[in-house]
């Protein structure tokens, strides 16, 4: 067990610090043409924070005799394909290809991915009904995985609706936008499980780990804030859209 | 809409900045309290407890906060907050042993900031309630809590006082930030909506402000201009001399009263001729600062440059059939007993050149009313093939030149209007042999796809290069505008086909190279054809935009 959730959490860890320098090298480029992106900062905040989280939990459950549930590799498990979905759509579309694909219609799968989020939220409510039924230690250790849950859900749900809103019009699904929406909820409940863990007594909280997920509650609050103020149009970032087009014209 | 009586004049002029920053300490010292003490172990009994309702409640409390302070006089960020606060501090002196009295100290400095966010009234309900909640916390609270009289009535009699005092001091300065906020305001709002770019340059020659429209006239962003030298982002040019403002702002010691006429070049090395003005400000710190105010008249001379060269063109084109009308019917009134023969060749000149010259004054008009918003066109469902064969067949036989036809039999019906595609046919068949002098063949080809019905007209003339091709349908301009013009006409007809196209939902494009000839491709909706979907399948090239493009960020044009 701890061998798959150390080669899980690492693999997870490994991406998602990728795509931060990922960030970091578009929001260089883009910086003396379209100025700072906070969004671009925050994203970047975000991603080497869930990167270092994951690498931690890794290290610790493979090298460090750490603990490892089994919930906690069904939840990377689970959230890994998106997480990949989305991390090879990005570096495609690093490399000039399309990043990302249009889902025509809702083919089945798509269709019952909704009943496989909600089979999947409750088996994890049960388990974790089930793994607090040994007792509850309740600690302030588990503070920053409960603020990540919500915080998460809630960015999670921004991206949902903008999905659901966008299907009507285009007739289909954007695949990068149903990988990034996947993504965001599950990250929530792979804390919501770590807490239950911790609070039942199953997992140690050690300090690292802690200091990350502590880092990860400011940064999360940021990127929910700058998103909540480009709705707003409290401030413009990289949301300026293109000039109008010019009649087409071709010299030979 | 008020939180309780009196709060509309507690909200007026608070000072929302002030507001943002007790917002953003409170929550930055909340979650740094949370998080080091999550840290300290053993974490058991009342300080585990407190830390857990100051991690689980006091973070999204005072993060809904520090939200709701982006909106200026936010009740929930002005009111709400300080309540909050006033909770998490009963939460410490009822959970947190030996706190209720030192705790007491933290009351007097949310009384303080009270007063100066939410204002007096606000605060002296807050003292009252401090006054309850400690006594409630001594009462309630683990053991060993003291609450000595000597402490607390000195404390409480402070605060009271601090109520009269600060609110004094912050009345008056309330007063002053409302009427300089007002005054900012009114100066950002004149500032962002004027259409001219305006800047201000320090005693360094550097950009320390400047409004969108220079961020549009220099097409870059404010982060890139700021801070920046204002000879080199804006490099102000009179004659073929660059501005030397090394001793000082060069157009503020030599400008005209009514602004000066200058250029500089733009990053594609284009001459941008500008009005500008320069007048002298006194800076925030006291020192003298350069206000630059400057006007893009890039087409304001276009535009008097177009006019001069069609007044002088269509002077030309118009003088011409006069002149051999003129010039016949003089001939025709001076020698009465001309034969038959010659009289009748005076005729069909007079009548050739009046026709050249009603296709001018009407190609003239139709140009004056599609600028003046008029030009009206009835969409129908039109069989384009008749149409293409008869201008072929009037064509070859008027203008003795060879007119190939080439199509794909049968062609579905496109959406148009017949007299503005013949138009759009006649004037680019005229434009076509115009510029193929050597007797080279026009084709014309009719072909259709999923969406449109596209006819292509095909030259074999003289040509254009890139940037005659990307102006060919500007309004008066023509390829040879120098005064050896070899092929004559006023500037007008490509632009009157654009239009023509646009009203009809198609589009235009132009394929040319220089000796080689041009093709015109008139691509009209077809009548059959549903409109097509165009969802989008490419992501944005950049992380950020396309995850913002996900989270439903909306898009603006600024720019």
């Amino acid at each position: 067990m701890n061998a798959a959730v150390a080669v899980a959490n690492i693999g997870l860890g490994l991406i998602y610090t990728c795509y931060g320098v990922m960030t970091i090298i578009d929001l260089k480029n883009g910086w003396r043409t379209n100025g700072l992106s906070h969004f671009g900062l925050a994203w970047i905040a975000m991603a080497f924070t869930c990167g270092p989280h994951h690498l931690e939990h890794g290290l610790h459950a493979g090298f460090a005799g750490g603990s490892a549930g089994a919930l906690d590799l069904l939840a990377v498990g689970l959230g890994a394909p998106a997480g990949l979905t989305w991390f090879a759509l990005r570096v495609e579309a690093l490399f000039g290809g399309r990043g990302d694909r249009f889902i025509r219609g809702t083919p089945r799968w798509v269709s019952i991915l909704p009943w496989l989020a909600v089979a999947y939220a409750a088996a994890v409510v049960a388990a974790i009904g089930w793994i607090l039924s040994h007792g509850v230690h309740m600690t302030p250790r588990i503070t920053p995985n409960i603020l990540l849950l919500f915080i998460y859900s809630l960015i999670g749900y921004y991206l949902l609706r903008t999905q659901l809103n966008n299907h009507g019009p285009a007739g289909g699904w954007s695949l990068s936008g149903l990988a990034l929406t996947i993504v965001f909820p599950t990250c929530g409940v792979m804390h919501a499980i770590f807490a239950a863990y911790a609070v039942s007594g199953s997992y140690a909280v050690e300090s690292h780990g802690l200091v990350i997920d502590w880092l990860a509650v400011p940064a999360a609050i940021y990127f929910v804030w700058v998103v909540r103020a480009l709705h707003l149009g409290t401030f413009t970032d990289w949301n300026d859209g293109a000039e109008g087009a010019l009649p087409q014209v071709a010299i030979a | 809409m008020t939180a309780f009586p009196g709060a509309w004049w507690l909200s007026a002029g608070r000072d929302s900045t002030a507001v943002r920053l007790v917002a953003v300490v409170r929550l930055a010292v909340i979650m740094c309290i949370a998080a080091i003490g999550s840290f300290a172990a053993p974490l058991h009994g009342h300080t585990a407890r407190f830390l857990l309702v100051l991690g689980l409640v006091g973070v999204p409390w005072s993060t809904s906060v520090f939200f709701c302070a982006d909106r200026p006089d936010n009740r929930i960020a002005v009111y709400g907050g300080p309540i909050g606060d006033l909770l998490m501090l009963f939460a410490a002196q009822s959970l947190l042993n030996n706190a209720v009295e030192p705790v007491l100290l933290g009351y007097l400095v949310l009384v303080a900031f009270t007063v100066y966010t939410a204002g007096r009234s606000f605060a002296a309900l807050l003292v009252a309630a401090a006054i309850g909640l400690t006594f409630i916390a001594h009462e309630i609270g683990p053991g060993n809590q003291q609450l000595r009289a000597s402490i607390t009535i000195p404390i409480f009699i402070g605060a009271a006082a601090l109520v009269p005092l600060l609110e004094r001091t912050t009345a008056l300065q309330a007063r002053a930030t409302a009427q300089s906020e007002r005054l900012r305001t009114r100066a950002d709002t004149i500032l962002t909506h004027v259409a001219d770019a305006v800047f201000v340059t320090d005693t360094t020659g550097r950009i320390v402000l400047c409004n969108p429209a220079t961020e549009r006239l220099l097409r870059l962003p404010a982060a890139g201009i700021t801070g920046s030298p204002c000879s080199a982002v804006v490099g102000l040019r009179a004659g073929e001399r660059v501005l030397d403002c090394s001793t000082g702002c060069a157009l503020l010691h030599h400008q005209a009263p009514e602004g000066q006429d200058l250029w500089r070049l733009t990053t594609g090395e284009r001459r941008q001729p500008l009005l500008a003005e320069a007048a002298e400000v006194p800076g925030a710190d006291g020192r003298m600062e350069v206000v630059h105010s400057v006007r893009d008249i890039t087409r304001l001379k276009q535009a008097e440059e177009a006019k001069t060269l069609f007044l002088a063109t269509a002077s030309h084109e118009l003088k011409t059939p006069l002149t051999v009308i003129s010039g016949f019917a003089s001939t025709l009134l001076k020698y009465p007993d001309l034969n038959d023969e010659m009289r009748l060749s005076a005729y069909e000149a007079i009548s050739t050149r009046s026709v050249e010259l009603t296709r001018i004054v009407e190609r003239l008009l139709l140009s004056s009313r599609i600028e003046a918003g008029r030009l009206e066109v009835k969409l129908e469902h039109v069989d384009v093939m008749p149409l293409l064969r008869e201008r072929v067949a009037s064509y070859t036989a008027s203008m003795h030149r060879p007119v190939t036809l080439h199509t794909s039999d049968p062609l579905p019906l496109a959406v148009a209007n017949i007299p503005a595609l013949t138009t759009v046919v006649d004037h680019l068949l005229d434009n076509a042999i115009k510029y193929s002098p050597g007797g080279e063949p026009i084709e014309i080809c009719a072909a259709a796809n999923e969406y449109a019905l596209d006819i292509g007209i095909t030259d074999h003339g003289v040509g254009m290069d890139a940037d005659q091709a990307a102006h060919c349908f500007d309004r008066f301009w023509q390829a040879e505008s120098t005064d050896v013009r070899r092929f004559g006409g006023t500037g007008i007809g490509l632009y009157i086909v654009q239009s023509l196209v646009d009203a009809m939902h198609g589009r235009i494009s132009v394929h040319s190279a220089p000796g080689e000839g041009s093709t015109f491709t008139v691509a009209l909706r077809r009548a059959d054809a549903v409109p097509p979907q165009q969802p989008r399948v490419e992501g944005e090239a950049t992380s950020i935009r396309e995850f913002m493009r996900q989270i439903g960020v909306p898009e603006r044009n600024r720019r």
